[in-house]
C-alpha cells in the first residue's frame, strides 16, 4: 500500500509528532491578522505572504485600521503584501507547488490540496508562533482516501459532490483526505477540497492514484445546500440539506462568488445559466469575482456585460465569504443563498437573516424564481 | 400658533453642515424615532439625550449646508427643537425646517451675547429677539411658510388641502415666441416658462409644475410613509415620476438598506411608478443620462445635487421627502426665483486641468454659502468648449455654493447630447438685458488644478499647495465624476502602470452604462491591472456607504463632492477632492501629485 502523500511529504508516519518548515504562511484579514498583533518577530520573512482580500472595499474605518497594520507589519518585516488582487486561496492555488506546505490563519487551506499541496489551518496565535520561529509541530493524522467515481450530473457540481460526500461521511472529523478524482480539473478538485473539510477533517490532497478507503459516486449526487447555524463556532456542525427539502423556500438574495463560485469556470457555468433568463423582480444578485484575474478574464469573454443587463451587481474581486458591512449585505428576515462558505447568523449582514450555502447553479436558479 | 415665546439656547457656529446635524451613516434609520437620538453626534455628543422640547438652536451663517436629507430638520423637530436663529441658512434645509414645523429666524447679532443654556425670546409680530438685556431684528417669513408651520408643518397642511377637496389649477406653459422674450436670467427663463407667468423677479413665489420628479432610495421609506400619512390614495403623475436604487444598491448597511430596497419596490407598485432603476447607477447621471432631466425644463429630486442637470440648461433643485410627497400629490412646487450670478468662463482649459477644477476654484473664491438661494449661471468661451459631462461636473458642485441651480446655456453640444434641434432649446441662452446680482469673470488659461482640503468643501487650495501630501485612499468615481469622459482620464495616466501596493485605489464607474462602455474601451483593465479595486455603479463612498470607509488620520483623495467631517470615514480621517487627473496621478504616486507633470 503506497504510503499517504502527508507522511511523504512531512517524511513522518501517521500518529508520530513531527516539527517542520512550511513553505508559505499565509496572513488574510479574514480572522488570522490577529497573529500580526501577537507575533514579536519574524522568522522567515520570504516564506510569508500578507493578503488583504476580505472587506474589500472597507466597509468600515475598523477594517481600514486592519489594513494600515497589515500593511505596517508588511513593511517592517519586508514581507509580500498584497491587495486588489482577490482571494488569497484562490491566488496561492495558482501558485503553490505539487508537495509544499502552507500554513494559514483561515478556515480553507486545504483548497490547496487541489494543486497536490498540503494546506493547514491554524488559530492566529499558533500563527503568530509560526511567524516567530518559521516552525510548526503536529501529530501527523491518519489518511483516508477517497475515490470520486463517475460524472456529475448535468446542473450538479462538485460543491454539491462534496456536500454529498460530508452527509454520507460523519466520521472524517481530523483525518486527512486523500482525494482521487483525475476526471475533474482544477477548479473542480479546489472546490470540493476546500469544502470537504467543512465538518472537521484535517485537510484533503488531491493524488493521481490509490487504493480507495471510500467511494463517492457522483452519478448518486444531487444539488445540496448547508443550512443556517447560529455561530460562527458551530459552522462545522450547520445542517446539510438536499435542496429537494428546501425547494419553494423565499430567497431574496444571491452571491456567487470567492474561490468556490466566483472563478471563470464558475462564471462561465453562470453565464450559461442566465441566458435567455430574467432575473426575478426583488431579487438582489452579487457578482463576485475572485481574484481580479477572474474579473479581467470574464470582462474578455463579455461575461461581465451579461451579468450588468441581467441584473447583477458586480462586486470587488476577493473573499466575500463573510461580509457584515458591505456590498450584498441582507435584512432583517431576509435570506440569502450563496456560493460563500459560511451560513452563521450575522456572516452576511444582520444576525437575524438566513445564509445557505449552495452551487453556483442552485444560486442561479434562485435568481429566475426568488426561491430555492 | 403663538407669536411670543421662550427657549433655552444652544450655540452653533458658521458652516453646520447636514452631515453633523445627523451624520449620514444614521440616514438610513428606518425612524425618526429612533434616529433622532444621533443629532449633533459628532459635535455634541450630548445633544440627543438632553435637549429638551422648546430649545432653540443660535448659529452662525449657512446653517444646514451639504445634503438635502430632510432627517437633518426632521431629527430636530422631533427632539422637540422649536426654532433656529442663524445668520443665515442653507436652501434646502431653509425649506425642510419649516416644512418640519420649525421656524427659522435670519438674524446677525444675537450670536455675540449669548451662550449654551441662556434663554432667547421671540417675538414674531414684532419680529425681534431678546437675550441677556439686549433685542435683536429679525428677518421676516414669507406668508406661505409661516402658514406650513401654523398648520403643525407640511405634512399636516397638505392633509388640510386634499381635505379642503384640492383641485390642481390648470396651467399652461409660455409658447415658444413667449419664452423668447428677453431681459430674464436662465433661471427666470425657464421658472417662467414653466408656471405660464410673463413677468418675474427675484424674489417672486411661482408655482411651477416639475416635469420630472425624482426619488432614490436613502427617502424610499420616509416618502411612503409620509404619502401614507397624508392618506395618498394616488399621485399626480406616475409618468413623470422615477425611482432610483443607488445609495443603498447595492445593499450594503445590513440593519438598513433592504428596508429602503423593499419600500422603493412598494412606492413603486402602490403609486403606479414604471420609471424604476434597481442598481443602474447614480440617480443624477441616471436622470441626464436616461434623458429625464431635460434642457428647458425642470426636474426636482429628494438630493441636494440635483442641480446636476443644470449642465444641460435644466432649472433643477433638490427638495425634502415631505416636499417630495406634497408635490407628487398636487403636481405643484413652489420656487422663489432666485438672484442670479453670471460666472464668464474665458480662455481654454489647458491639458490636466478640468471642469472640476474650475469649480473648485470658484467655490474656494466665493465659499460655501457664497451662492446661496442663488442661480449660478455660467457662460463664456470655455464654459461652451467643456463636454456635456464636464458641465454636469460644474453644475452639480454648486450646490456646495449654496446655489439653488447651476445653470448652462443650451447650445449644439447639449442638442446632440438630448437629439432634439438646437431651435427647439436656444431659448435657454443668456441675454444682455438680464439682471445679474453680481458677474464673476474666469480666465482659465491660467488655471491649475486645485484640491478641497480638509474639512471643507470651500477649502480650496491650487495643488503647488498641497503636492506631496501622502495619501492613503483613491476614490474615482460619484456623479461628480465617475463618466466616461472621466474614467478615460484616469485610464490615460494609469495605462500600463501600477498603483503602489498600499494605495487603496477604488473606481466606481457612474452607470451601468458609463460601465460597460468602460469594459469595451478597456479602461476597467487597466484599472485593474494598475491594482484598483472596481466596485458596481452606485454612490458608494461619496455619501459615506461602506466603499472605503477610512479610519483615523488617515487621508482619502477622492473625485466626489463632499469632504466633510466623518463622511469617509471617521471624525478624524482627513478628506481631499479633486480631479479624476488629480486622483490617478496621485493613486500612482501615492502622494498629491500634478498631472501635468507625469
Amino acid at each position: 500500500m503506497a504510503t499517504p502523500l502527508i507522511e511523504r511529504i512531512l517524511g513522518a508516519s501517521a500518529g508520530t509528532v513531527v516539527s517542520f518548515q512550511p513553505d508559505w504562511l499565509l496572513v488574510t484579514n479574514g480572522v488570522a491578522h490577529q497573529a500580526v498583533l501577537e507575533a514579536q518577530n519574524v522568522a522567515q520573512p520570504a516564506k510569508v505572504q500578507l493578503y488583504f482580500d476580505h472587506n474589500v472595499p472597507t466597509g468600515d474605518p475598523e477594517a481600514s485600521h486592519v489594513f494600515d497594520i497589515l500593511r505596517d507589519f508588511a513593511k517592517k518585516y519586508g514581507i509580500a503584501f498584497h491587495q486588489a488582487l482577490g482571494s488569497a486561496y484562490e491566488c496561492l492555488l495558482h501558485i503553490v507547488q505539487p508537495g509544499q506546505i502552507l500554513v494559514g490563519g483561515g478556515s480553507h487551506a486545504s483548497i490547496l490540496g487541489a494543486a497536490g499541496a498540503l494546506g493547514i489551518d491554524v488559530s492566529p496565535l499558533e500563527l503568530a508562533r509560526v511567524l516567530e520561529n518559521g516552525n510548526y509541530q503536529l501529530v501527523v493524522p491518519e489518511t483516508l482516501t477517497v475515490k470520486i467515481q463517475g460524472n456529475l450530473p448535468e446542473g450538479i457540481s462538485s460543491m454539491d459532490a462534496a456536500l454529498q460526500f460530508l452527509t454520507e461521511n460523519k466520521d472524517i472529523s481530523g483525518k486527512m483526505l486523500q482525494i482521487i478524482a483525475p476526471q475533474w480539473n482544477l477548479h473542480q478538485k479546489s472546490v470540493f477540497c476546500s469544502m470537504v473539510c467543512g465538518t472537521g477533517a484535517f485537510s484533503a490532497v488531491c493524488v493521481e492514484a490509490g487504493i480507495p478507503d471510500r467511494v463517492l459516486k457522483l452519478d448518486g449526487c444531487g444539488a445540496m445546500a448547508i443550512g443556517p447555524c447560529d455561530r460562527r463556532e458551530n459552522q462545522k456542525k450547520a445542517p446539510i440539506f438536499p435542496i429537494s427539502q428546501l425547494r419553494g423556500r423565499s430567497v431574496e438574495a444571491g452571491q456567487i462568488g470567492g474561490y468556490t463560485g466566483g472563478t471563470i469556470e464558475d462564471l462561465r457555468r453562470a453565464d450559461r445559466l442566465i441566458q435567455g433568463k430574467q432575473l426575478a423582480k426583488g431579487f438582489r444578485l452579487s457578482v463576485c469575482p475572485a481574484t481580479s484575474a477572474d474579473y479581467i478574464k470574464a470582462m474578455e469573454e463579455g461575461i461581465i456585460e451579461h451579468f450588468i443587463d441581467y441584473g447583477a451587481q458586480i462586486q470587488a474581486a476577493g473573499d466575500r465569504s463573510e461580509v457584515r458591512q458591505g456590498a450584498g449585505v441582507i435584512g432583517r428576515g431576509e435570506t440569502l443563498v450563496t456560493t460563500g462558505l459560511y451560513t452563521y447568523a450575522g456572516c452576511m449582514g444582520v444576525p437575524d437573516s438566513s445564509v445557505y450555502t449552495a452551487s453556483v447553479e442552485t444560486v442561479i436558479r434562485a435568481s429566475w424564481t426568488k426561491s430555492l | 400658533m403663538e407669536k411670543v415665546f421662550s427657549g433655552r439656547i444652544w450655540t452653533f457656529g458658521n458652516d453646520i453642515d447636514t452631515d453633523t446635524i445627523i451624520p449620514g451613516k444614521r440616514g438610513t434609520i428606518p425612524t425618526i424615532e429612533e434616529m433622532k437620538k444621533y443629532a449633533f453626534e459628532l459635535l455634541k455628543p450630548e445633544f440627543g439625550s438632553t435637549v429638551r422640547p422648546g430649545d432653540i438652536l443660535v448659529a452662525g451663517s449657512n446653517f444646514g449646508c451639504g445634503s438635502s436629507r430632510e432627517q437633518a430638520a426632521t431629527v430636530l423637530s422631533h427632539n422637540g427643537v422649536r426654532c433656529i436663529i442663524a445668520k443665515s441658512f442653507a436652501r434646502i434645509f431653509f425649506r425642510n425646517a419649516f416644512n418640519s414645523g420649525i421656524i427659522l429666524l435670519t438674524c446677525d447679532g444675537i450670536q455675540d451675547v449669548v451662550k449654551g443654556g441662556d434663554i432667547v425670546t421671540v417675538d414674531l409680530e414684532q419680529h425681534k429677539v431678546s437675550a441677556n438685556g439686549k433685542e435683536f431684528p429679525v428677518g421676516a417669513i414669507p406668508q406661505n411658510l409661516f402658514d406650513i408651520v401654523a398648520h403643525g408643518g407640511l405634512i399636516a397642511d397638505t392633509k388640510r388641502r386634499l381635505a379642503g377637496g384640492f383641485q390642481p389649477e390648470p396651467h399652461k406653459e409660455l409658447d415658444d415666441r413667449e419664452r423668447r422674450w428677453k431681459g430674464f436670467t436662465l433661471a427666470e427663463k425657464i421658472l417662467r416658462k414653466n408656471a405660464g407667468v410673463e413677468q418675474v423677479k427675484p424674489g417672486d413665489i411661482v408655482i411651477s409644475h416639475p416635469d420630472m420628479f425624482m426619488i432614490h432610495d436613502i427617502y424610499t421609506p420616509y416618502l411612503l410613509d409620509t404619502l401614507h400619512q397624508i392618506g395618498a390614495e394616488k399621485i399626480f403623475d406616475p409618468d413623470r415620476v422615477t425611482i432610483i436604487f443607488d445609495h443603498c444598491m447595492p445593499t450594503a448597511v445590513a440593519k438598513n438598506d433592504s428596508a429602503h430596497y423593499v419600500a422603493g419596490l412598494e412606492l413603486a407598485k402602490e403609486y403606479g411608478i414604471e420609471k424604476i432603476h434597481i442598481g443602474e447607477g447614480i440617480c443624477h447621471s441616471l436622470m441626464h443620462e436616461k434623458k429625464y432631466a431635460r434642457p428647458g425644463c425642470v426636474a426636482t429630486a429628494t438630493d441636494s445635487h440635483t442641480t446636476t442637470y443644470g449642465g444641460a440648461g435644466c432649472f433643477c433643485s433638490g427638495i425634502g421627502t415631505a416636499e417630495m410627497a406634497a408635490a407628487l400629490i398636487t403636481g405643484e412646487l413652489w420656487f422663489k426665483i432666485p438672484e442670479a450670478i453670471k460666472i464668464v468662463l474665458n480662455g481654454h482649459l489647458p491639458k490636466g486641468v478640468l471642469s472640476k477644477d474650475v469649480i473648485l476654484k470658484i467655490l474656494g473664491d466665493i465659499k460655501a454659502d457664497g451662492g446661496q438661494y442663488k442661480s449660478l449661471e455660467f457662460t463664456g468661451p470655455a464654459a461652451h468648449e467643456m463636454s456635456m459631462d464636464a458641465r454636469f461636473t460644474v453644475a452639480n458642485m454648486a450646490l456646495e455654493a449654496g446655489a439653488k441651480c447651476g445653470l448652462f446655456e443650451a447650445d449644439q453640444k447639449t442638442a446632440d447630447y438630448y437629439g432634439v434641434p438646437l431651435s427647439e432649446i436656444d431659448w435657454v441662452t443668456m441675454d444682455e438685458e438680464a439682471q445679474y446680482e453680481k458677474v464673476l469673470t474666469y480666465d482659465v488659461n491660467e488655471l491649475e488644478p486645485q484640491l478641497s482640503c480638509p474639512q471643507g468643501v470651500d477649502n480650496v487650495h491650487p495643488i503647488r499647495e498641497v503636492e506631496g501630501t501622502p495619501m492613503d485612499e483613491v476614490y474615482l468615481g460619484s456623479c461628480t465624476n465617475g463618466s466616461i469622459e472621466d474614467l478615460a482620464i484616469a485610464a490615460e495616466i494609469l495605462k500600463g502602470k501600477h498603483v503602489p501596493e498600499t494605495m487603496r485605489f477604488i473606481v466606481v464607474p457612474a452607470t451601468n452604462a458609463v460601465f460597460k462602455e468602460a469594459i469595451r474601451r478597456g479602461y476597467i483593465r487597466t484599472f485593474i491591472e494598475a491594482g484598483a479595486v472596481i466596485c458596481h455603479p452606485c454612490c458608494g463612498l461619496c455619501c459615506g456607504m461602506p466603499y472605503g470607509l477610512m479610519y483615523d488620520d488617515e487621508r482619502i483623495l477622492s473625485t466626489a463632492n463632499r469632504n466633510f467631517i466623518g463622511r469617509q470615514g471617521t471624525k478624524k480621517t482627513l478628506s481631499y477632492l479633486c480631479s479624476p487627473a488629480v486622483a490617478a496621478a496621485t493613486a500612482l504616486t501615492g502622494v498629491v501629485t500634478d498631472p501635468r507633470k507625469l
